[in-house]
């Protein structure tokens, strides 16, 4: 047991480093709104997920608001490749910095070359509240937005959900109220041993986020959509940072679809469901916030499809094939990209969206090797 | 156990070595099935001429030289998780994975032209339990044109028991038992049923394996987020003592013990999920021991509890207090498709190739899918009993024997 325990904090830390990012990139007081910059950009990113259960002829139950409310809006890719490696952290390192990253797959490097984030900071000389990663999925890391902020929601929810089922919290059982004490006891306990953990004069949270993450946990657990996913509390992190702090670059990232690596394909799908409700949510929020509405490039994207059915990978459990199933996806663009909407037939690559969304905000991803997408120039 | 000469290890691609030794290895634990077919590629490789040899492996082995490969010497005798996360980020492993494939390809091709005659026919038999909310028509509406649908005159749990005890008897008596017949199932019904009835029975049950999968995860729970923690657990589990976690039966026999680690090491969700246990280890039972008769018994799964699905390792009937539920309607979702993996897997094996029958059947339903070879001939035109159905499959599988 006390192993157990021992390895359970250690997996803490990693949770707490990646709180820590945020905090250390967070100036003490926020600057006036006149420094930033009137686009904005959302990317977010889906797992694993094939055409076939989406746009495809056979997929359109699945996503009824991505393809029957934003599409006719859209600016909508047909054909989106993933020419690199099929795994988390290399695809969205790639679609970040516009070239094929090719590094260890559990984040424990940075990617190669320079990210949006870093483009988007350097070149508009933005405060560091201006650039924010949230993320559901458990193989990314800190790393995955250096330079910005990094908000891992889904590690924050294990870590809570763990120590009550094993016994590690005084909270006996899983039920809203007592998980909603969890992960805020997470939440300060965590911030309270960063002075302990790395010296420096960060040792409290800043005032701003914590009343950011304090807010969106309660609504996760305690809001009346009785949401429980990863996904639905990555989104209500990802909404208050929007609502709060207003960065210029948010990226976030949906992962309930992975569910498919231990073959529930009914979970797989509704989890595809539960993404499109959140993307139209996470839509219908930037048309509703001053700030967003109207100025704002939002990039709807899976990092991959899955693995064809019959292959020796295990079909949709996976994707690591080289095949067109598991690399070819499609790629949603809203906003004032998409004034003129329209179903592109061409095919595009993931290390395209970088450039692209860096000249609609005016800044350029001078090491990326994809190309700047003519349809995006609004 | 078999060898292998010195020289051909040293002629063979560099990914191709750990991997061989590692199988080598654990040359008793393989099933007649496997330790055939790498003795065949042994002996092919070995007879080929030295320019042939080269011409293989050539392409494989250029493109190995321009990957970053781990220090893999002739001694080495297995690839790590962190070898093949280095191996799989590589630039050139989708070319890497391709030239293995057209590797593979020739070399059956090659071991296939030699054979004189066709595999033995073979059985599978997907079975869907009763209380699922089926939709109107026919539940494998994907698979239809692969055969023909027909009609019970009872629901097929009406004479299942003795259907499928039929099969199981008209299977090759001389053959090892681990080629005979295989059975997977979420509960343990079918496994105490048949065990009595028929010879040569391999049954595995995910209930049954309860306290080994709860031995692996607890083991995997603790595993930190880094490469070296997954192979030092994965390495811990492939030294635990299953023996007392698989009871007097399957513990003593060391051969399908190895098989069920293996399996369980595998992921694809066949330590958490009754119906994914069903689905991957009928393909690796295919895959490796290669039986003639297959059964694969899904089940109803429980309702995923709010939040404990977000740490899927866990048991979420000790988190939380919410009662547990069945959840049919989603587990018909998941076994549809799972049941057509199984049948699909067999149309990439050679030894089950346009050789293999699949059975499609729900508990209480009346209507069965066949798919494959049987002759659409022959049938009456009406509905027809399940004894009738087995006669007819037995009668095919006599014609090929």
């Amino acid at each position: 047991m006390r192993a157990n325990i021992a390895q359970a904090v250690d997996r803490r830390t990693l949770l707490r480093l990646a709180l820590l990012a945020a905090v250390e990139k967070l100036p003490a007081k926020a600057p006036a709104r006149p420094d930033r910059p009137a686009r904005k950009v959302v990317l977010a990113t889906i797992a694993g997920v094939r055409r076939k259960e989406t746009f495809a002829a056979t997929g359109p139950d699945n996503i009824p608001r991505l393809r029957g409310e934003l599409m006719p809006q859209a600016l909508f890719y047909e054909n989106c490749v993933n020419e690199g490696v099929t795994s988390h952290f290399n695809s969205i390192s790639s679609i970040l910095t516009g070239v094929w990253q090719h590094v260890d797959d559990w984040g424990r490097d940075l990617p190669r070359n320079p990210t949006l984030i870093n483009y988007v900071r350097n070149q508009l000389h933005l405060d560091p509240t201006q650039t924010f990663v949230v993320t559901s999925n458990k193989a990314l890391t800190a790393n995955i937005g250096a330079g910005g902020n990094v908000i891992l929601t889904k590690q924050l929810l294990i870590e809570a959900v763990e120590r009550i089922a094993l016994g590690f919290s005084r909270r006996p059982r899983l039920d809203r109220d007592l998980l909603l004490e969890e992960l805020t006891d997470v939440m300060q306990q965590d911030y309270e041993r960063i002075g302990w953990e790395v010296p420096g004069p960060a040792a409290t949270m800043e005032p701003r986020l914590k009343q950011t993450f304090l807010t969106a946990l309660a609504n996760f657990v305690k809001g009346p959509d009785n949401a429980t996913s990863g996904d639905e509390l990555t989104f209500m992190v990802a909404a208050e940072v929007l609502r709060r702090v207003e960065p210029a670059l948010l990226m976030i990232n949906f992962s309930d679809v992975e569910v498919a690596h231990f073959g529930v394909y009914s979970a797989h799908l509704a989890g595809i469901r539960n993404t499109d409700a959140i993307c139209y949510r996470l839509w219908n929020l930037l048309q509703s916030l001053p700030a967003y509405a109207g100025q704002t490039a939002l990039v709807i994207m899976p990092e991959f499809g899955r693995d064809p059915d019959g292959s020796t990978t295990n079909g949709f459990f996976n994707h690591r094939t080289n095949t067109e199933e598991n690399r070819v996806t499609w790629l949603m663009v809203l906003g004032p990209s998409a004034s003129r909407p329209a179903y592109v037939k061409k095919t595009v690559r993931h290390i395209d969206v970088a450039p692209s969304l860096g000249a609609f905000l005016g800044v350029e991803c001078s090491e990326s090797v994809g190309e700047m997408l003519p349809e995006f120039r609004a | 156990m078999t060898t292998i000469d010195k020289e051909l290890l040293k002629r063979l691609p560099r990914t191709f070595v750990p991997s061989l030794n590692e199988q080598l290895d654990k040359w008793d634990l393989l099933f007649p099935a496997e330790q055939r077919t790498l003795q065949n590629q042994l002996d092919y490789l070995a007879g080929l001429a030295p320019g042939d040899f080269d011409g293989l492996f050539r392409a494989m082995k250029d493109v190995e030289a321009k990957m970053q490969l781990p220090a893999w010497e002739a001694s080495s005798r297995r690839i790590s998780i962190s070898e093949t996360s280095l191996l799989v980020r590589s630039p050139f492993y989708p070319q890497w994975r391709s030239e293995v494939e057209k590797v593979f390809a020739r070399i059956d091709e090659g071991i296939e032209a030699r054979k004189s005659r066709k595999p033995r026919r073979s059985v599978v038999v997907c079975l869907l339990p009763a209380g699922l909310p089926l939709p109107a028509g026919i539940p494998w509406p994907r698979l239809a044109q692969a055969g023909r649908t027909l009609s019970l005159r009872a629901a097929f749990s009406d004479g299942a028991e003795q259907f499928l005890l039929a099969l199981a008897r008209q299977t090759d008596s001389a053959a090892d038992p681990a080629e005979r017949t295989w059975v997977f199932e979420t509960g343990d019904a079918l496994s105490r049923t048949l065990a009595s009835g028929a010879d040569g029975l391999t049954p595995l049950s995910f209930e049954s394996l309860g306290p080994a999968r709860k031995a692996f995860l607890q083991r995997l729970n603790v595993i930190k987020k880094d490469l070296h923690s997954a192979d030092q657990a994965y390495d811990d589990l492939r030294h635990l003592d299953l023996a007392s976690l698989l009871g007097k039966g399957l513990g003593r026999d060391l051969r399908l013990s190895s098989f069920i680690r293996d399996l369980f090491l595998s992921g694809n969700g066949a330590l958490l999920f009754g119906n994914a246990f069903v689905e991957w280890g009928s393909s690796e039972a295919m895959r490796r021991a290669q039986p003639q008769l297959l059964i694969c018994s899904f089940g109803i799964r429980h309702k995923l509890k709010p939040f404990s699905s977000v740490a899927v390792f866990e048991d979420q009937g000790r988190a939380s207090p919410a009662p547990e539920q069945d959840d049919a309607p989603s587990s018909l979702i998941d076994a549809q498709i799972l049941a057509e993996y199984v049948y699909l897997t067999t149309s990439r094996l050679p030894s089950y190739v346009e050789q293999t029958l699949g059975v499609f059947a729900i508990e209480d339903s009346s209507t069965v899918q066949v798919l494959g070879p049987l002759p659409s001939t022959g049938w009456p035109s009406g509905p027809l009993a399940l004894a009738e159905l087995g006669t007819g499959i037995v009668r095919w599988m006599e014609e090929g024997a």
